[in-house]
């Protein structure tokens, strides 16, 4: 199992694009995630969940979109609140 | 409310140092292949019998990844080449940085062929470029013919599919037409063989695809 590793790096992704918003909170990320990337969608969902708590980002929603037979773990989008 | 749209890899700083390898592999002319598959498959025993059938001479070396102890360096030290041992102390597959580290102090020019055995694992393994030219996936014939519908991410970005312990066919139901049916159907142009370690049945053919100039495929 390796889904923790890969919401941490998830993270680390998100603080870096944040990075260059600064002020702004994120409210929602958008993830793609291919059938074939070697992540499972439930996995990756319950320890994003875990980690996201600690990670001074929290309350920051995951949205997950599965793509049959692609390879794809990108961030594809960032919600932020910005008012 | 705004909603900014990305195209950022989460694995990005894995794949910025596989790049930085893949580069270094390319200018000093090193082929390096990743060997991927479940724990028991025969990696470590291929690998020791390629060892053993290389003459003395040959510029290889091996980088093998485990969870826990550094018995298949035992295991293929005893051969005369270069072998590193990368415990993974927990980490369920290997990653870029770790071959990056493994390979501090060795001369890459002195190489021509770097063969890597991934943690015993057919999930995890999948997701980390280590900069190989080609991966290569084992099947044991223990393991039954499903197993590249099961694990399609590996079997659908191997380059190579090797089945392995053909010796037990006799023993074990495995339909060695459907095994390469299902990887095919997710990969058309895998390579497919067949041998067994033990008794060096196809060795030859596998020893002549490492020995192939062929590109066999990038990752
Ligand atoms: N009958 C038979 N047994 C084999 C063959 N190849 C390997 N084995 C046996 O299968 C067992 C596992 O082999 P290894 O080479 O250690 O497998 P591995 O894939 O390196 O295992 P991990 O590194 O733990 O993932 C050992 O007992 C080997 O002797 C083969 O061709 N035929
Ligand atoms: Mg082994």
């Amino acid at each position: 199992m390796h889904e923790m590793g890969i919401a941490a790096s998830l993270l680390d992704a998100i603080r870096a694009e944040l990075a260059r918003y600064p002020g702004a909170r994120a409210t929602r990320a958008g993830l793609r995630l291919g059938e074939y990337s070697g992540v499972d969608r439930e996995s990756l969902s319950f320890c994003y969940g875990v980690l996201v708590e600690d990670s001074g980002l929290a309350p920051l929603a995951l949205d997950i979109e599965f793509e049959p037979r692609g390879r794809d773990l990108d961030l594809i989008y960032l919600e932020l609140d910005d008012e | 409310m705004s909603r900014i749209p990305l195209e950022r890899k989460v694995l990005g700083e894995n794949d910025r140092i596989a790049a930085g390898l893949r580069e270094r592999f390319a200018a000093h002319q090193v082929r390096c292949l990743n060997l991927i598959s479940s724990p028991g498959s025969g990696k470590t025993l291929l690998l020791e019998k390629t060892l053993g059938s290389f003459r003395p001479d040959r510029r290889v070396a091996v980088l093998t990844g485990d969870i826990q102890t550094d018995n298949d360096a035992v295991r293929l030290g005893r051969y005369g080449f270069p072998v590193r041992q990368i415990t993974t102390a927990g980490a369920c597959h290997l990653d870029a940085r770790m071959v990056d580290r493994a390979l501090e102090g060795w001369q890459l020019a002195g190489l021509d062929l770097l063969l890597i055995e991934n943690v015993g694992n057919l999930v995890c393994p999948t997701s980390y470029d280590l900069g190989e030219e080609a991966k290569i996936v084992l099947l044991s014939v223990t393991e039954g013919e499903d197993k590249p519908l099961k694990y399609p991410g590996i079997f659908s970005r191997a380059s190579l599919m090797v089945l392995t312990k053909i010796d037990l066919l006799p023993y074990v139901p495995f339909d060695v037409g459907k095994a390469v049916e299902y990887a095919r159907g997710l990969n058309p142009a895998m390579d497919v063989m067949e041998l067994s370690a033990m008794t060096g049945q196809g060795l030859g053919n596998w020893m002549a695809w490492l020995d192939s100039a062929a590109t066999h495929g990038m990752p």
